[in-house]
């Protein structure tokens, strides 16, 4: 690890999903406070395994994403109080996510019918914060070589919700730009059915999607596969997912297809799918 | 105006025939300051001994600063900014015509490696211009044509060599033209090696899609192991367009290959000369036969093309047969329709006809579809205590007092700017890269 890397951590905060997945009808159940303490575990090895390193965590949460925390900037002004035992970086983390998380998750009021996860919000955020540290002489010109340029920003979504075929488009474009930027997107599916679009994101970019097979060695999945950054990942072997699905998603009912029909009337580039539904 | 005229008369003397043009020049070196007097003698004894037509390279070397006017406090800006918003304006009239045009491009790029590409005539080398503009033209292509493939082979040392895989990403084409020493020019060009290798690498493709070759060609010689002319033949079987410019001269063959398969051919001029004739070649061919698609997709009337999503197996899967090639592979493409097992995408099924195409190769061009709306600049802070202090996709600052440069139509002097749908505030940067690369909103989502 000789440069610093940047990592963007997307954390899927369903509730359904989670409460889902901590129910103990499930081979391996996992709860949010299990997950949640892993994952901190995680988010330190990250920052300890090099001073320079950069850490933003994005939520998703039903119908919104927000920014859980950023190591460039502190966001709440109540620093924690200072405790002998602990590593100061460390405990600004884990408070300042678990704290945001708490607030956010106690906002949620009684809904009749929760709306899907903003992932889609949160990949692009993460993307307008990685171009905006990886381009910062546009705002300070005349910074020649500037140490805090990162140079392999990843993007690691931890997923729980299935896909949400109305957010095909998006995260296409999404991906798009990831690839543009060179931005390498990880996914871990920690609960659910495998996504599709997750699926194609990781490996369009040359990230790795894990389907998580025992949620209880989360924290051993995430330190193995997620924790190197790509440059010295071609040592050390990542698991790549094993079968990807191209299928796509088509323009009528949004439903999620594997032969579909296009058009080749619109102008050279533009393309819409129809579903058998409509077409027989 | 009266000094930019002249110089347009200048500009045709210059191509014409050195007769007239000494006397012209002479004539108006008279009517010239002083200092440029002296400069245009010594000029005109060079070209009187030499007796020859002027260098090329001296047309667009001496008036590169008569494009630019200054304005009335001497300042460039007008003319800089002037600049900008006519290449803005390009681009917003380019797609204006609609014409069909072909939907999946295939282009294999013929890079001249041969020694006649380190001849010095074009700045700095024929080499290093070709280089050049060829990942300018990679750029441009692939901004234009998101479903295109672009594939590399070089000739050198009278064969051909494949320098990059066919390619849907504009990176790894660029990443094989930017590696420089593997590139180094040696010995003869072969066309009909390059050719075949080319055609060799476009033969799985589907029918639906345009087949083209790029020959940048700087030799004139070919250095070829049967007859050429086989190859060619080949080639109108096979529907491959070749389209060929030369930086040296016009040869025969070449100006067959291209006659015959339906090219463009041309010969460069000079520097600009090269970059415009091959940058004709970006926008899409117009296609001239109606779309044969597999299947139910050959309906003309329907024009709606049947395509399966394949499944990509992976490298450790076990080993089994292909339906194309008959190889053993391990990685491969499960067709949806009959489940057999193909090499590469995009083709079409070889045991059931269907077009397999994965879908982001589709999802790559959506974004013309659904663009995002405009942001309004945010120009009043009245009425807006509890709003946001940060950019809501980057989380930077905003500005507390408003800026007080000039403000003119469209720019927010706090630096936020207003998603109509979902209100949120971003700053200008994240403007700017939502609109230009992601084409998503990070606050709505769509």
């Amino acid at each position: 690890m000789e440069k610093a890397s940047h990592l963007s951590v997307i954390v899927d905060l369903s509730p359904t999903q989670w409460h889902l997945s901590a129910q103990t009808s499930n081979q391996y159940p996992l709860s949010i406070e299990t997950f949640l303490s892993q994952l901190l575990a995680f988010l330190n090895a990250h920052i300890a395994s090099k001073h320079e390193n950069s850490l933003v965590v994005f939520g998703a949460l039903p119908g919104k994403s927000v920014l859980l925390y950023s190591s460039t900037e502190l966001l709440s002004d109540d620093a924690p109080s200072l405790d002998a035992n602990s590593y100061l970086p460390f405990k600004l983390v884990d408070s300042t996510v678990v704290q945001r998380i708490m607030n956010e998750f106690d906002a949620i009021g009684e809904l009749e019918e929760e709306p899907p996860c903003a992932l889609v919000g949160a990949v692009t955020k993460a993307l307008c914060y990685i171009n905006r540290i990886t381009h910062p002489s546009s705002t300070m010109p005349g910074v020649a070589e500037d140490p805090s340029i990162v140079h392999d920003p990843r993007i690691l979504i931890l997923s729980v919700s299935p896909d949400l075929s109305s957010s095909y488009i998006p995260i296409m474009n999404a991906i798009f730009s990831a690839q543009k930027l060179k931005v390498t997107i990880d996914v871990c599916k920690v609960y659910g059915p495998d996504t599709v679009f997750l699926q194609q994101a990781a490996h369009l970019t040359n990230g790795s999607y894990i389907y998580l097979e025992r949620r209880d060695a989360l924290l051993q999945y995430l330190i193995m596969s997620f924790l190197s950054p790509t440059s010295i990942r071609k040592i050390l072997a990542v698991p790549k997912q094993d079968k990807i699905d191209f299928r796509a998603a088509c323009f009528c009912h949004k439903n999620i297809v594997d032969i579909g029909f296009v058009c080749s009337v619109c102008l050279s580039s533009t393309h819409y799918l129809y579903c058998f539904v409509t077409k027989f | 105006m009266a000094p930019r005229n002249r110089d347009d008369n200048f500009m045709d003397v210059d191509s014409d025939s050195d007769i007239s043009m000494l006397g012209d020049v002479e004539h108006r070196g008279k009517g010239k300051g002083k200092g440029k007097t002296t400069d245009k003698r010594k000029k005109d004894k060079g070209k009187a001994k030499a007796k020859e037509q002027a260098y090329t390279w001296e047309a667009s070397y001496t008036r590169s600063w008569d494009t630019v006017q200054e304005d009335e406090a001497g300042s460039l800006q007008g003319a800089v900014e002037d600049l900008m918003a006519r290449g803005r304006r390009r681009r917003l009239l380019a797609p204006a015509a609609a014409i069909r045009r072909a939907i999946i491009r295939h282009l294999v790029l013929l890079l001249d490696l041969s020694a006649a590409m380190m001849d010095r005539d074009m700045r700095p080398t024929r080499f290093d211009l070709m280089l050049q503009y060829a990942k300018e033209f990679v750029v441009e292509w692939f901004d234009q044509n998101p479903l295109g493939q672009i594939g590399v082979v070089g000739m050198r040392a009278g064969i051909g060599e494949r320098i990059g895989e066919m390619s849907g990403n504009p990176q790894d084409v660029l990443k094989c033209l930017s590696d420089r020493t593997r590139l180094e020019p040696t010995g003869e060009p072969s066309l009909q090696n390059a050719i075949e290798m080319a055609r060799s690498s476009m033969s799985h493709l589907p029918t639906h899609s345009s087949r083209e070759i790029l020959i940048i060609f700087g030799s004139l010689t070919t250095c070829d192991p049967g007859n050429i002319h086989d190859t060619l033949d080949a080639c109108v079987k096979n529907k491959i367009r070749i389209s060929v410019v030369a930086l040296a001269a016009e040869m025969k063959i070449s100006r067959d290959l291209c006659d015959k398969t339906g090219g463009q051919f041309g010969v460069a001029m000079n520097e600009g000369h090269f970059k415009d004739i091959l940058f004709e070649l970006v926008p899409p061919p117009a296609q001239r036969a109606v779309v044969r698609a597999g299947g139910p997709g050959a309906n003309p009337a329907a024009d709606l093309m049947m395509m399966g999503f394949p499944t990509r197996l992976p490298d450790s899967s076990p080993p089994s047969l292909c339906a194309c090639h008959s190889d053993m592979k391990n990685e491969g493409f499960l067709c949806p329709r009959c489940m057999a097992k193909v090499c590469d995408v995009p083709t079409d099924c070889d045991i059931c006809g269907l077009m397999i195409v994965s879908s982001p190769h589709l999802a790559r061009s959506y974004h013309h579809l659904f663009p995002v709306k405009p942001y309004e600049a945010v120009t009043s802070m009245e009425g807006e205590s509890e709003s946001t202090v940060a950019c809501h996709a980057c989380a930077r600052m905003f500005s507390t007092s408003a800026s007080t440069a000039a403000t003119s139509e469209g720019i927010s002097p706090w630096g936020r700017y207003r998603c109509p749908d979902c209100h949120n505030d971003f700053c200008t940067e994240c403007d700017v890269f939502v609109h230009d690369v992601i084409h998503c909103c990070p606050g709505c989502g769509k």
